[in-house]
C-alpha cells in the first residue's frame, strides 16, 4: 500500500498539516524536537491502532485540545483507494475506514501493515524479554484475530487471576481462572511456536541480504514453561498454585516466554558483534515486513525513524537495497540521506510545520495550513 | 439553573446511560414541560420500588415470593438456565425457544472488579441441585474470560455423582448469516461447535 496523503491535526506538537506524498520515498529533515517522528507515529497509528512510542493515546493530544485526529489517504493493493479517520480523544479512539465505523479491532488489525525501525530497536536484541514478547505479539496478533484474542484472553484471566492471589482468595475462586488461563496459555503458545517457526525463515533470509555475510541468523522461542494442551497447562497452573499464593501473583507460564536471536546458533546478544547485532535489528525489521506481506497480500509501509544516519555506508547501501523499490518509505533524520540512496522528496520539519523542500513535482496542495473538517 | 434543579439533574446523572445533557433535558421536561407527568412517574416509580423484588427461587424480577415464570407450572423447572442478568432471561424468553426455567446470578465473577462468589446468587442454585430439583442446567453465561471462570466455579459446587447434566449453550454463526462475513474467532467456534447433521 501506499500513503497518498496524511492529514494532521493537533496530534502532538503538529497543530494542523496536509501533507501529499507524489513519489515512494519522503524524507523528513529537521533538528531534534520538531516533530519528525510525531508524523512518522501517526502515520504508523494506523497499524495497530496504536503508537509504537507510548501506550497512552492521552499524551498524543496537543496539550489543550480536546481531540487529535489523523486522516490518511491510501492506495491499497485489495481496497484501492481508501480513506482512514482516526479520531482521539482521552476517553478513547474512534476510526472509520471509507466512512465505515470499525468496531472490533480483530476485523480491522492486517489491513493496514506498517513497520517501523527505530533507533531504540537495538534493545530487541539487548533488552528485556518484555521487549522480545512485545515484538512478537504485535507481529503474530497483526495477521492473526485468534491470537490477538487468545493473547487478550490469557491477559485478562492472569489479571483476574492475579487479583485474587494478592487478595488471598481461596483455591476455588483461583481454579475457575485457572480454566480460561489454561485454554487461552495453551492456544497463544502454540500461535507463538509456529509463528516463531514462520518468522524464522524471514530472519534468516533478511539477514543474508543485509550483513552479507556467511553466518546464519535465526530466531527461537524460549518458553518459561510448556505444557502438552489446555488440561496440562491446567495442571501446570493448579501445581504452581501454593507457591504463587506466596508470592501473590502467577510466577510461571507464557507472560514469562522469551526469544532468543542467534547467529549461527549462538545468542546474538552475547557472542554477536555492534555490527553483526545491529545488522540483525534490521533483519528483525525486515522480517516483520516480508511477514506481513506474506500473510496479508499487502505490501507494509515501512517507517525509519532517524536509523539511516547510525548505518555504515555498506550497511546503509545493502538494507537500500534490500528494501526494493516498490515500497513506499518514509524516513526522518537532522540530515539530508546520501543522494546515491534515490530520489526522495524532501520536508523540512520546524516547530511542528512542514516545508516541501525538494525532490518531486511541488503539488499546489503538497502543504497546506488552515482548518480542516475531517 | 436553581440549587433544587441542579440536585434533581445530579441524581439522573448517576442513572446508567444518563449524561449531563440527557439529565439536564428530563430535568426539564418534567418540571417545565410536562408536569403532569410527575406525579405518575413518582407514583410508580414508589410503587415499583414497594413491589418489585428478586424471585425467591430464581433472582428473576418478580412481585410477589416467585416469578411469573417459576410460577408457570407448565414449563419444565428441571431445566434450568443460569444467566447473568435479568435482560439476558428476557432476550432468551423473547425467542420462545426455551420452556425450561432459569437463574439469575445477577452479575460474574470478576476480581478485577472486586466481584467475588459471595455477590453472586448462587446459593439458591445450589441449595435447588442439593435438594434434587434439577436435572439439566444450562449455562448461558457469556463467552468470555469472566463467563467461563464463572461457568468453571457453578460445576465445581455440584455435587460430583454427575445426577446433573450440566450444558453451555452454543457459540457460533448469526442466523441468516452466511460464512463470509463471520470473523474468524467466530468461525472458529462455530466449527468447534459443529454437529451431526441429520
Amino acid at each position: 500500500m501506499r500513503l497518498r496523503r496524511i492529514t494532521l491535526q493537533h496530534f502532538r506538537n503538529i497543530a494542523f498539516a496536509e501533507l501529499a506524498f507524489t513519489g515512494g520515498q519522503q524524507f523528513f529533515v529537521g533538528a531534534n524536537g520538531q516533530g519528525k517522528t510525531n508524523l512518522l507515529e501517526a502515520a504508523g497509528f494506523v497499524s495497530a491502532l496504536r503508537s509504537f512510542r507510548t501506550a497512552d493515546t492521552r499524551v498524543l493530544i496537543a496539550h489543550g485540545q480536546p481531540e487529535a485526529a489523523v486522516a490518511c489517504d491510501f492506495e491499497h493493493e485489495r481496497f484501492g483507494a481508501t480513506r482512514l479517520v482516526i479520531k482521539l480523544r482521552p476517553g478513547g479512539k474512534e476510526v472509520w475506514c471509507d466512512g465505515e465505523k470499525i468496531t472490533r479491532l480483530g476485523d480491522y488489525l492486517g489491513r493496514f501493515p506498517t513497520v517501523v525501525f527505530s533507533s531504540q530497536d537495538q534493545q530487541l536484541v539487548r533488552g528485556s524479554p518484555g521487549l522480545r514478547r512485545r515484538w512478537l505479539d504485535f507481529t503474530l496478533a497483526a495477521m492473526d484475530g485468534g491470537y490477538l484474542q487468545a493473547l487478550q484472553a490469557y491477559h485478562r484471566a492472569l489479571t483476574g487471576r492475579n487479583a485474587l492471589l494478592k487478595r488471598g482468595a481461596p483455591g476455588g475462586e483461583l481454579e475457575a481462572f485457572e480454566r480460561p488461563l489454561a485454554a487461552a496459555a495453551a492456544e497463544l503458545q502454540a500461535g507463538r511456536e509456529a509463528g516463531v517457526t514462520g518468522l524464522a525463515a524471514h530472519v534468516a533470509a533478511a539477514y543474508a541480504r543485509i550483513a552479507g555475510e556467511a553466518e546464519k541468523a535465526g530466531v527461537r522461542l524460549v518458553p518459561d514453561v510448556t505444557a502438552e494442551n489446555a488440561v496440562a497447562w491446567s495442571g501446570l497452573f493448579a501445581k504452581n498454585r501454593g507457591r504463587d499464593q506466596q508470592w501473590r501473583t502467577t510466577v510461571a507460564g507464557p507472560h514469562r516466554d522469551d526469544l532468543i536471536f542467534t547467529l549461527e546458533e549462538r545468542p546474538a546478544r552475547d557472542f554477536g558483534s555492534e555490527g553483526q547485532q545491529r545488522s540483525l535489528v534490521l533483519a528483525l525489521r525486515l522480517a516483520q515486513v516480508s511477514f506481513f506481506r506474506e500473510r496479508s497480500g499487502v505490501e507494509p509501509l515501512l517507517l525509519a525513524d532517524d536509523v539511516l544516519g547510525e548505518l555504515d555506508p555498506g550497511r546503509r547501501r545493502r538494507f537500500w537495497s534490500s528494501l526494493g523499490s516498490e515500497r513506499q518509505v518514509i524516513a526522518t533524520g537532522t540530515s539530508l540521506p546520501d543522494a546515491e540512496l534515490g530520489a526522495w522528496e524532501v520536508f523540512a520539519v520546524t516547530g511542528g510545520s512542514f516545508q516541501k523542500t525538494g525532490g518531486g513535482p511541488t503539488a499546489d496542495h503538497a502543504v497546506t495550513t488552515g482548518p480542516h473538517e475531517f | 439553573m436553581t440549587p433544587a434543579f441542579e440536585r434533581l439533574q445530579q441524581h439522573l446523572k448517576q442513572l446508567p446511560g444518563v449524561g449531563f445533557r440527557s439529565a439536564e433535558r428530563i430535568a426539564l421536561h418534567l418540571l417545565v414541560e410536562k408536569p403532569a407527568k410527575l406525579a405518575t412517574l413518582v407514583q410508580a416509580l414508589e410503587e415499583a420500588a414497594r413491589s418489585v423484588r428478586r424471585c425467591t427461587r430464581c433472582g428473576n424480577l418478580a412481585e410477589g415470593d416467585r416469578c411469573a415464570i417459576c410460577a408457570d407450572e407448565r414449563r419444565d423447572h428441571r431445566i434450568v438456565c443460569v444467566v447473568e442478568h435479568v435482560p439476558d432471561l428476557v432476550a432468551l424468553e423473547r425467542s420462545g425457544a426455551y420452556r425450561g426455567g432459569y437463574h439469575v446470578l445477577h452479575g460474574k465473577l470478576s476480581p478485577i472488579h472486586g466481584v467475588g462468589p459471595g455477590d453472586l446468587n448462587l446459593a439458591p442454585l445450589l441449595q435447588r441441585v442439593q435438594a434434587g430439583e434439577v436435572r439439566e442446567l444450562i449455562l448461558a453465561l457469556s463467552n468470555d474470560v469472566e463467563g467461563e471462570a464463572t461457568c468453571h466455579y457453578l460445576t465445581q459446587h455440584l455435587p460430583p455423582d454427575g445426577a446433573v447434566k450440566v450444558t453451555r449453550i452454543g457459540f457460533g454463526l448469526p442466523s441468516g448469516g452466511g460464512v463470509l462475513y463471520a470473523d474468524s474467532v467466530t468461525l472458529k467456534s462455530a466449527l468447534d461447535a459443529r454437529r451431526e447433521y441429520s
